[in-house]
């Protein structure tokens, strides 16, 4: 259920000073999130938080506050208030299945109790970016991270002999 | 964000074109360093105008790059384009520390305000 493949998976852990609750409601209250959801001066526009099971997630974002291009566009998984919260741009707002560029991915947020605050958990699941050439050859792309090393390993190796 | 985008797309003609066990063969044989169509061609049993479909591919990607002199067209190994892979989980990881970074920073602040 919870298993991390490293090849193409990032997982994040930070300890914020500030109780959980705070931290819970900077991302479900859409004030709250648009403020840091994307990197100054880019400006967020929280279209739809609906946090619960299947509920949308839609962001958009602007360079100069009056054209937004899409951002965000996933539904929530799962939702335990204060606890943890899981989304995935692999389906759409509208439950449709998606292809997100350059590949979907499942980002899982977890927040526990730490003496100092909240001890904050990112765990972001990427699609392999392979899956779409299945068809045409497994074996060679047995992971994001193999692949490129090594493919790195191959030309420089080759090279040097 | 525009950039993000052309980035993603050329990351994509990447994927796409290591899609293929031939191109992929191909990839492998520039890292010992330029080669001619034909002496690439070689080595495969397709005839020369899939095998040029192939190395159209490739160069539309970026992987490669091709050049005429003469009658001969000699194909190098584009190492840049192959970075764009094995930066790319990097950024993600990037994108997510910040946005921490500014979520931390808005909920300390938050603290303090009140």
């Amino acid at each position: 259920m919870t298993t991390i493949d490293p090849r193409c998976d990032l997982t994040l852990e930070r300890v914020i000073r500030a109780p959980r609750s705070t931290v819970w409601r900077a991302w479900t209250d859409p004030a709250l999130l648009q403020r840091w959801w994307v990197p100054a001066p880019t400006i967020a526009r929280i279209d739809r938080l609906e946090v619960q099971p299947g509920g949308a997630f839609v962001t958009r974002m602007s360079d100069d506050g009056r054209t937004f291009s899409a951002h965000t566009d996933s539904i929530f998984l799962v939702v335990e208030p204060q606890e943890r919260l899981v989304f995935t741009n692999a389906i759409d707002s509208s439950w449709h299945p998606a292809a997100p560029a350059p590949v979907p991915m499942t980002a899982e947020i977890i927040l526990r109790e730490h003496p100092e605050g909240t001890d904050y958990r990112v765990v972001v699941r990427h699609g392999d970016p392979a899956d779409r050439d299945r068809h045409e050859e497994l074996g060679f792309f047995e992971g994001w991270g193999s692949v490129t090393n090594a493919l790195a390993a191959l030309a420089e190796g080759e090279n040097a002999a | 964000m525009v950039f993000l985008m052309a980035k993603y797309g050329a990351l994509d003609d990447v994927l796409v074109a290591l899609a293929d066990p031939t191109r992929r063969a191909v990839i492998r044989s520039l890292g010992a360093g330029p080669a001619s169509v034909s002496q690439l061609a070689k080595s495969f049993p397709i005839t020369l105008p899939s095998f040029m479909k192939h190395v159209h591919m490739l160069e539309s990607s970026g992987l490669i790059e091709t050049r005429k002199s003469g009658r001969v067209r000699t194909c190098t190994l584009n190492r840049d384009r192959l970075l764009l892979l094995d930066n790319w989980l990097d950024e993600q990881r990037a994108l997510w520390e910040q946005r921490t970074d500014r979520l931390e920073r808005l909920v300390t602040d938050h603290q303090e305000n009140r």
